[in-house]
């Protein structure tokens, strides 16, 4: 019977958790660079070596909704930064440092040539970081359409690639990656 | 019994009996009394068919067999006629008499493949009453429940401890909620309310339709009303239907102008030099070098023309087809989103794609490739014959003679076409449901590794349709043999007869004869269309027929027309003796009788196969009941808007569904306005938040059929936050926690006890702890309610609910 009663409270206190969320701002959350270049964090009394910085909507809205986690496999969520611009600059630049390196996507700006041979389709592009030529597997899901006209292209090892706009790229670039759209 | 009458004033119709059957029930001394139910038999109790009756008065039962053996054939469903129902049987009847009273109980017990009536007697004696086919098991059952609903039953034969609903069913019809009383009972015929017999029957050839809520007779379905309709979707594009043709008349007009150039005009007048050629074209001097350069140019331009109209055409074509398709898509899938779920497990998926997938193109195909050369070639036809006898009689009537051997020998092949075409339809259907079966199943077959029979199974399908395609290429060839017989015949002749004319009569110009033989090539695309087109009516009204199938269907649960308007729901539910069953025999509940107070919490445990999953199929109406009624605050759900009905009952079921999407819009299925804020804590509170933030592209990552693939546990959590964001007043949980391990089954345990809270709930689990928050529960076991009460109420009542919670704290103690 103690037993239940124990249980019972202990479910409690996790649900409370479980539901909590709990939104960092500039006054509860003080945010610092590591020696390593990353970022720690001091919040509720709690002093975090380093945190992960992760977006919940990556496409349709980066800059609302940061969550800030704990860095192990199974991470917890420590609190959730719900407006970028709220921040003050040092912190967002510092933030935005984080969320550049876990969302490395080129932009593809040309499209050189894209061939496809036996289920295999093979990119040469131009992208906001140089020319890249890469592999994609036809039968699969490897272009995502974000929306209408945003695009996300993974290669083989799944390495991403972004067109942001298909209707600006060019009549005769937009006729190679026809296949796609 | 005055009153009595008076009572009866708006009487129910009499069922239909033979005359000479109401004579004898007359004479047997119930001459005043009215027959509440009427059903007919055809099988003895020696089982060989016979012809048999059963008749229910008020106070009496008469059982009717004939004396001997039926002699006729047998017609089931599909070849029973309204007739074979109507038609006075004259056989000497045995008729035996029972009082009701002396009924104890009437039941249904189904064989294999035919059923007995069963009467026990106040003795509790059983015997055979009769005995009867499928074919009127459903009368069967409406005859056995009216027997049940005589008055004064009740009373007298208590069945059980369900004495007092037989009095509230009843009063039903006539109670105080939904206006105009109950409405809108689907095909399954409302209680008590007499089907009309005649809608089960074609009322064209008087045939019993094989579906009963599809009022389409295979027999008649018109291959004309088919083309009508199929036409209607090209109506909509007049215009470029109308241009179409005309480049159509404009291609055939330059056709005709096209051998008299070639021929007579290049040949007999500039080649020959006819200087009245020449004047009357208005070229003077006899400069025949200009006159040559003429006609050159004249036939260039038209054979340009004929070019450019041909393309035109062509885009005009292609414009006009591919929109009749995916107009034909549209309504297909449209028709499919509204059927019910027992359309879709009655069918193939295999079938329904290529339904609507290849059905719908070769449709639009026939209309594009064929109907608009009706005219032209008929126009071509005439006009080339016109042109043909005009010049030399005797040559076309030659020209004529052989052609229409092509024509009535296709028109004779036609229903080999038909045949073949729907062979290779079946063919295609098995091998996609194949395909489909094992594209979706492939773990499953190399778990077992069962490739190479997989293989094997393919390959038989695959022959059938390679032998269907080869059958239909038989006959093409053999049409085209013909045709080509035909029409090379009337070209030899022809030419045979010309240089008689030419040579041996000095009849005829060359240039004549080459105009001619013009013609009659001329006259070989009209023939060969003619010979194609019965081929081609039959594929494209063979598919036309398979695809009006599906628009044509009805769903089985359908919305009231003039739905209640329901605004703000409390959320308590009834049931009030609900019955149902997937099949007629097999009742899956059994008068069901349960009040669920708005804002409780109901826990149902029972046995798989209890009937559970099918109780609260029932709440969100994927079926509607046989009998009783389901009421949501006091409306019976068959009177509200489905709209208003699934945005207050949300269903969490075991079989989770992800559609084709990110994470974000899966949540916000239910309710797409729902803010970034919303959706965050409904996955919160799912336990889902934690997992989604681990996928590297948060609530923007794609799921489903083409996306990332999640784990059972995890498509739950999402379904339950679907669920959550929905903010329904009625909150299903059919074993929502089933696939999810113990750990993640407590967090979302937790995070449902806070979302009961102001809902009703009802959930159905196989872990009594699960349970333990509901208000009550209820022990289901072969679809009727055997416990019900509180948790400490059944405990104490140490029966199924007792057993099932020993028996789960025992294999605890063992895991521990």
């Amino acid at each position: 019977m103690e037993e239940k009663e124990f249980d019972l409270e202990q479910m409690e206190k996790e649900t409370e958790e479980m539901l909590r969320i709990n939104m960092l701002t500039p006054e509860n959350a003080k945010f610092t660079r590591t020696a390593g270049g990353f970022v720690s964090l001091e919040t509720g009394g709690e002093k975090y070596p380093r945190v992960q910085v992760v977006r919940m909507f990556p496409f349709t809205d980066p800059g609302h909704f940061i969550s800030i986690r704990t860095t192990e496999e199974r991470s917890k969520e420590i609190g959730i930064i719900e407006d970028m611009s709220s921040l003050d600059a040092d912190t967002r630049k510092m933030l935005e440092e984080q969320l550049n390196l876990r969302y490395f996507t080129p932009v593809i700006t040309k499209i050189i040539n894209v061939k496809d041979e036996y289920g295999y389709a093979y990119f040469d592009v131009m992208t906001d970081r140089g020319e890249c030529r890469f592999t994609i597997h036809m039968g699969g899901s490897d272009v995502v359409h974000l929306t209408e006209t945003r695009i996300i292209i993974s290669d083989l090892d799944e390495n991403r690639f972004e067109i942001p706009d298909v209707t600006k790229l060019s009549a005769t670039e937009r006729k190679k990656i026809d296949l796609f759209l | 019994m005055n009153e009595n009458n008076l009572n009866e004033a708006p009487k129910k119709e009499e069922p239909r009996v033979p005359k000479a059957i109401r004579q004898i029930v007359s004479e047997k001394g119930a001459e005043n009394e009215r027959i509440v139910a009427a059903a007919a038999t055809d099988m003895n109790e020696a089982c060989q068919y016979a012809d048999g009756f059963i008749v229910l008065t008020e106070k009496h039962l008469f059982v009717f067999a004939a004396e001997s053996e039926s002699r006729e054939p047998r017609n089931f469903k599909g070849y029973l006629s309204i007739k074979d129902m109507e038609r006075e049987r004259d056989f000497d009847w045995k008729c035996t008499v029972f009082e009701n009273d002396s009924i104890k109980k009437l039941k249904i017990e189904p064989q294999v493949a035919i059923s007995l009536l069963i009467m026990e007697d106040e003795n509790g004696i059983e015997r055979v009453a009769c005995v009867f086919s499928n074919l009127h098991r459903r009368k069967m059952h409406k005859f056995v429940r009216e027997f049940d609903r005589l008055p004064g039953r009740e009373e007298k034969f208590p069945e059980g401890e369900e004495g007092a609903p037989g009095k509230e069913k009843h009063k039903l019809p006539i109670g105080g909620h939904g206006p105009g009383g109950p409405r809108g009972f689907g095909g399954h015929g409302g209680p008590g309310g007499p089907e009309n017999e005649e809608d089960e029957y074609c009322p064209i050839c008087g045939m019993m339709y094989p579906n009963k809520d599809r009022k389409v007779c295979p027999r008649c379905i018109d291959r004309k009303t088919i083309f009508v309709r199929t036409f209607k979707y090209f109506a909509r594009y007049k215009a470029l239907m109308a241009l179409m043709v005309l480049m159509y008349l404009l291609v055939a007009l330059l056709n005709l102008v096209w051998p008299y150039l070639n021929g007579t005009v290049l040949y007999d007048y500039v080649l020959t030099k006819n200087e009245d050629f020449l004047l009357s074209v208005g070229i003077k001097n006899g400069d025949f070098v200009l006159a040559l350069f003429f006609v050159i140019l004249t036939m260039f331009m038209a054979r340009l023309m004929g070019q450019l109209l041909t393309i035109l055409q062509g885009v005009f074509t292609a414009r006009i087809v591919s929109r009749v398709v995916c107009d034909m898509k549209k309504d297909i899938f449209n028709v499919m989103g509204k059927l019910s779920i027992s359309f879709f497990k009655s069918r193939q998926t295999g079938s329904l794609m290529t339904r609507v997938l290849s059905d719908a193109e070769r449709v639009a195909g026939f209309f594009i490739d064929q109907v608009p050369y009706i005219f032209i070639h008929a126009f071509t036809l005439i006009t080339t014959f016109a042109v043909m006898f005009k010049i030399n009689w005797k040559m076309a009537l030659v020209a004529l003679v052989l052609e229409p051997i092509a024509f009535i020998f296709s028109f004779y092949i036609r229903p080999r076409f038909w045949n073949a075409f729907g062979k290779r339809h079946r063919a295609e259907r098995s091998i996609n449901s194949q395909v489909n079966d094992n594209l979706t199943g492939a773990r499953v077959v190399k778990a077992f590794g069962q490739e190479e029979n997989e293989e094997n199974r393919f390959v038989g399908t695959n022959k059938r349709l390679k032998d269907a395609e080869m059958s239909i290429v038989g006959l093409e060839n053999y049409n085209t043999l013909v045709f080509s017989f035909a029409h090379g015949g009337a070209g030899i002749l022809i030419w045979a007869l010309g240089a008689f004319f030419i040579l041996g009569r000095h009849t005829m110009a060359l240039g004549v004869l080459i105009t001619f033989t013009g013609y009659v090539s001329q006259l070989d695309g009209p023939m060969r269309f003619a010979s194609w087109i019965f081929r081609a009516w039959a594929d494209s009204m063979n598919a036309a027929q398979r695809m009006f199938e599906i628009i044509d269907a009805v769903p089985e649960v359908t919305e009231a027309e003039n739905p209640v308007p329901l605004e703000k729901v409390e959320g308590s539910i009834e049931l009030k003796n609900v019955t149902f069953g997937y099949e007629v025999n097999r009742p899956v509940l059994k008068n069901i009788n349960l009040t669920i107070p708005a804002g409780s919490m109901l826990g149902i445990v029972g046995r798989s196969g209890a009937g559970k999953t099918t109780l609260v199929n029932l709440i969100s109406r994927m079926y509607d009941p046989e009998e009783g009624s389901i009421l949501i605050d006091g409306i019976d759900i068959k009177e509200l808007a489905f709209r208003d009905l699934r945005r207050n009952v949300a269903m969490v079921s075991q079989e989770t569904y992800i559609f084709m999407g990110t994470v974000e819009e899966n949540i916000a299925y239910a309710n797409s306005s729902a803010t970034k804020q919303e959706i965050i804590r409904a996955a919160k509170l799912a336990s889902a938040h934690e997992f989604i933030m681990r996928l590297p592209d948060g609530y923007n990552t794609v799921v489903g059929a083409s996306g990332r693939e999640l784990s059972g546990g995890e498509r739950q959590r999402i379904s339950i936050a679907r669920a959550i964001l929905a903010d329904p007043k009625i909150l299903i949980l059919d074993e929502a926690t089933a696939s999810v391990d113990t750990e993640t089954e407590r967090a979302i345990q937790t995070s449902i006890n806070y979302l009961v809270k102001g809902r009703t709930t009802i959930s159905i689990a196989h872990r009594l702890s699960t349970l333990r928050d509901a208000d009550f529960l209820c022990v289901l076991d072969n679809g009727e309610i055997t416990e019900r009460g509180t948790h400490e109420e059944l405990k104490d009542l140490k029966g199924t609910y007792f057993k099932l919670m020993e028996l789960q704290t025992k294999a605890l103690a063992l895991r521990e």
